[in-house]
């Protein structure tokens, strides 16, 4: 009982945190078409906004949360407007973009490197303390974590699903033509899609980061996962996303404990091999029919 | 045959630039910059197998380095452990790519397009990650202990090609000549698939999928066809790098090193002939000339990266011939020039 307590908890948490990262890059797909290989640096961007606004310019706390969802944001906002952009609708855009958004990758993460240089900080914005459950002592931080991610999945469900610009938003990802015959904004809505992948991004960073240290490569490892958890829920499918997300979190967490930590990694991917092979577009990708 | 004709210019094109390459030793005899030549053979190869799966086969593989890794640790386990030649282990090595390509396209190569990229991708992590997280003792070397695929250090020290012996100071040209072979083989046979009749099939697939299907041609066939041929040449360029530099380690496998040649293969020009070479040629001189910067160097190369694609979309053969179809006059569009 201690132990599956222990295996949920870290599985939730792990979830949790590859949910927020995870469902701003199938946002991104499902609607702009395009793989974002800056992701990492839009999670490690992040979390050292959180760092400098709480623990250099000594805001309060609680701000720190908001602190990371806007500079994930605004880098979202300047990638798109400088980069992404100008490339939409050329020829070899699924390929190009995704080396251009690396290279923005690669220019994030030296810039950081510059401002902050490569020592492993710690998050400021955490909370201390630990309550016991059933002999299990348990930290405020993991359950701060799986409850501020629920939230902001929630908000953004909301958002999709609820509002005028989300339903903006579905009808660009579903078809961007009938989508400005009807009066959207397509250039819009892209901008409003990068904003919230960024704003989710930074938020995963922020939460990350609590959990272990601030460096410029964090952001490597979560992206990875995520882009694993976008396919195997099936490319573009934001609800499948977030359901993937905490299934292979417990996946990964039931893996480390019983086998060691070292094939939580490869057990998920060779899951993933499986999944593929099995269902070709994803667990909850809709087989597309071509018409020749 | 239409093509055959742009197949001849092609290929002698190829034969005079190997023959400026194998004169080249005459004139530069600096070791520094032969190492930075024959590194650059490595990534052109590499770049061209790219190339020619990505941009002709229209398969977005993301295991191009894990073929290039797998020569290079077939190699070096076959002359550590079975105690093999390393000239025999070469082509072997290619094979071993190759079966893995095969292998690999057989699970792959039905799925859509970005699906392909990121389960190749996996694919390639998960044996990287298995790798560096083992550390079963296999064998202990000098009292060290020495994992089954070599650990997070990898292999190096084995033996090489045997130069230093025959040839004292002059070692690194007969390294030279072995690469420049390598990668003259692998160019003209790169020339012969991408104008020959699977650059053909290719086209019509691109140009008329269900009138190329009707006619017989098998888009699996054919990608698993060149798929393996890519693989093999990877593999063998992955083979001779680790007899050069005499190491094999994980961090070939690194996204760092892919995203390097896979730039390499976009700036110069996705789907073109010599497209993926001049990019090796202007990405290897634009790190070289970051090196002055230190820090910045990475800086410079991403904000390069960025500008290349941004502005030069196609790359630079493209450029080229635009520039070369606006020389001619308009109107004219060279068929054979890209």
């Amino acid at each position: 009982m201690e132990i599956l307590i222990q295996i949920v908890l870290t599985g939730l948490t792990l979830g949790a945190m590859y949910a927020l990262a995870s469902v701003g890059l199938a946002l991104i797909w499902g609607t702009l078409g395009m793989f974002n290989m800056a992701q990492n640096m839009f999670i490690t961007v992040g979390a050292y906004g959180a760092y400098s606004a709480i623990g250099v310019l000594g805001w309060p706390i609680w701000l720190g949360l908001p602190a990371g969802l806007l500079v994930g944001a605004l880098v979202g906002i300047i990638t798109h407007v400088l980069i992404v952009r100008q490339m939409l609708g050329r020829p070899n855009f699924e390929m190009n973009i995704m080396v251009a958004t690396a290279g923005v990758g690669i220019v994030l993460e030296n810039l950081v490197l510059q401002a902050y240089g490569g020592y492993p900080y710690r998050q400021p914005v955490n909370i201390t303390g630990s309550f016991k459950l059933g002999g299990v002592v348990i930290s405020y931080q993991p359950l701060m974590i799986i409850l501020i991610a629920a939230l902001l999945i929630v908000l953004t469900a909301v958002l999709l699903l609820k509002t005028r610009f989300g339903r903006a938003i579905r009808a660009t990802a579903m078809n961007i033509d009938a989508a400005r015959l009807m009066g959207v904004q397509t250039e819009r809505t892209y901008l409003q899609v990068m904003a919230i992948a960024g704003a989710l991004a930074g938020a995963a960073g922020v939460l990350i980061s609590s959990m272990s240290s601030l460096s410029p490569q964090m952001g490597a490892d979560p992206m990875v996962k995520a882009f694993v958890i976008c396919v195997v829920a099936g490319l573009g499918n934001v609800a499948g996303t977030g359901a993937t997300a905490v299934v292979l979190g417990l996946f990964e967490a039931t893996i480390q404990f019983y086998f060691g930590v070292r094939f939580g990694f490869p057990a998920m991917l060779g899951l993933v091999i499986l999944v593929l092979i099995w269902r070709p577009n994803g667990l909850f990708g809709r087989k597309s029919v071509v018409r020749l | 045959m239409i093509f055959s004709k742009a197949l001849r210019g092609h290929a002698l094109i190829a034969v005079l630039m190997i023959a400026v390459f194998a004169a080249l030793p005459l004139v530069v005899g600096e070791r520094y910059l032969l190492g930075q030549i024959i590194t650059f053979f490595f990534w052109a190869i590499v770049a061209s197998q790219w190339n020619l799966i990505m941009g002709h086969g229209g398969v977005f593989s993301l295991a191009q380095m894990f073929f290039f890794a797998c020569g290079a640790y077939a190699t070096a386990m076959m002359v550590e452990y079975g105690g093999l030649s390393i000239w025999l282990a070469l082509p072997i090595a290619g094979l071993i790519s190759a079966a893995s390509a095969l292998l690999i396209g057989a699970a792959c190569l039905r799925l859509a397009g970005a699906y392909v990229a990121l389960l190749t991708y996996a694919i390639a992590t998960m044996v990287q990650v298995l790798i560096i997280t083992d550390t079963n003792c296999y064998q202990m070397v000098n009292n060290v202990c020495q994992e089954l695929l070599g650990g997070a250090t990898g292999f190096s020290g084995f033996e090489d090609f045997g130069f230093r012996k025959l040839l004292k100071a002059n070692w690194i040209l007969g390294n030279y000549y072995v690469v420049l072979a390598v990668f003259s083989v692998t160019i003209l046979v790169t020339i012969v698939v991408i104008h020959g009749r699977y650059g053909l099939a290719f086209r019509a697939i691109r140009d008329n999928l269900g009138y190329a299907s009707s006619r017989g041609i098998s888009r699996f066939r054919y990608q698993m066809i060149v798929f393996a041929i890519s693989a093999f040449f990877t593999g063998l360029a992955g083979a001779t790098y680790g007899g050069h530099f005499k190491f094999a380690g994980p961090s070939l496998f690194d996204f760092s090193t892919a995203m390097m040649v896979l730039s390499m293969v976009i700036v110069g020009g996705l789907g073109s002939t010599w497209g993926p070479i001049i990019g090796t040629a202007v990405i290897m001189v634009i790190i070289e000339w970051m090196k002055e910067f230190g820090d910045a160097r990475n800086l410079g190369l991403g904000l390069a990266l960025v500008l290349f694609v941004v502005f030069m979309p196609g790359g630079l053969a493209a450029a080229a011939k635009r520039l070369a179809d606006r020389a001619r006059g308009s109107g004219k569009i060279g068929k054979a020039a890209r």
